[in-house]
């Protein structure tokens, strides 16, 4: 189970190094997207493993409030560059 | 009928975040279903709405089948956009059961919803494992 | 099996996340994340569900809300992400 969430983590930094390099303001998006998703999985796997309910309600609900923000975001930027 | 399934989507959302069935959590419940806004606009068809919904659920283990199909095909893909006849455009859970069923799949995206001369369809990126001779990708 | 769940999780993260650090086109970019990020932490979160069972409402939940979510999320990317005479045509 550590090495399955050194791996999760290792996939973590994927898309953190895609946005630190310079890059298009779309691949931006998709890769806080992918973050977002990622680090609430971590969460719950964490939660499991240490047997804690309170950290898996808190993945839960960030997994099933989701990116919001991203999608508004998204929507705004479209109509900034029209 | 459109209410009364988005009140037991509620409840059993409800239900699934509190984990508890007791009647007193249950009556709370569907108060709640009740008293949250709904959506207003013209009375829409029940049968279409439940078809696509089964269409959306068998569209998850069809999912799986097309990454693992992306997956063996290495890195050779081709890219085309195609179109395909939508629903009724007034109707918006359909619209919306029909476009969660298309982008779950990893072959296809849905870019957009147009009305053109043969009825609404919508415009769909494809992403497909290349078989035969290489052909132009379309942009 | 749980185990083996999470494993596959795991391996279609990294194979959906890799092509972020290639160049290639925008959209298929976003075809193999959703395969990652939908798919992947799916079976993720099913593999969870097989180790602790007791929990099951909360899992649920999560899975309903990850695959909604992040499908949803796909399609508004490619859409706002193309100009606007594409959604035109």
């Amino acid at each position: 189970m550590t090495l399955l969430l050194w791996g999760m983590v290792l996939a973590l930094l994927i898309p953190i190094a895609v946005v630190c390099r310079p890059c298009s303001v779309w691949d931006r998006m998709a890769a806080f997207g992918s973050i977002a998703s990622k680090v609430a999985l971590i969460t719950m796997v964490v939660a499991v493993l240490r047997g804690d309910w309170m950290l898996g309600l808190v993945g839960a609900i960030s997994l099933s409030a989701g990116n919001a923000g991203m999608l508004l975001l998204a929507n705004l930027l479209r109509e900034v560059e029209r | 009928m459109v209410f009364l399934l988005s009140c037991l989507f509620r409840l059993l959302l409800w239900t699934l975040l509190t984990a508890d069935l007791s009647g007193v959590n249950l009556a709370i419940g569907v108060g709640l279903a009740l008293l949250l806004p709904h959506a207003r606009g013209p009375r829409q068809p029940m049968a279409p709405a439940l078809r696509a919904l089964w269409r959306s659920l068998i569209a998850v283990p069809l999912a799986y089948g097309e990454a693992l199909a992306l997956i063996g095909s290495g890195d050779r893909e081709e890219e085309s956009w195609i179109e395909r006849p939508a629903g009724d455009p007034r109707h918006r859970l359909l619209i919306f059961l029909e476009v969660l069923a298309i982008t779950l799949t990893p072959f296809t995206i849905v870019l957009g919803l147009s009305n053109g001369p043969r009825g609404p369809h919508y415009t769909i990126h494809q992403l497909r494992p290349r078989r035969g001779k290489p052909e132009e990708v379309q942009p | 099996m749980s185990l083996l769940f999470l494993g596959a999780g795991l391996a279609l993260w990294f194979w959906g996340t890799w092509p972020l650090l290639e160049q290639r086109s925008y959209l298929s970019k976003l075809h193999k994340l959703s395969v990652s990020d939908t798919l992947g932490s799916g079976l993720m979160l099913l593999g969870l569900l097989l180790r602790i069972p007791s929990q099951w409402p909360l899992l649920a939940l999560a899975l309903l809300g990850l695959v909604v979510w992040n499908t949803i999320f796909g399609y508004v990317l490619a859409r706002c992400s193309q100009p606007a005479e594409v959604n035109q045509r």
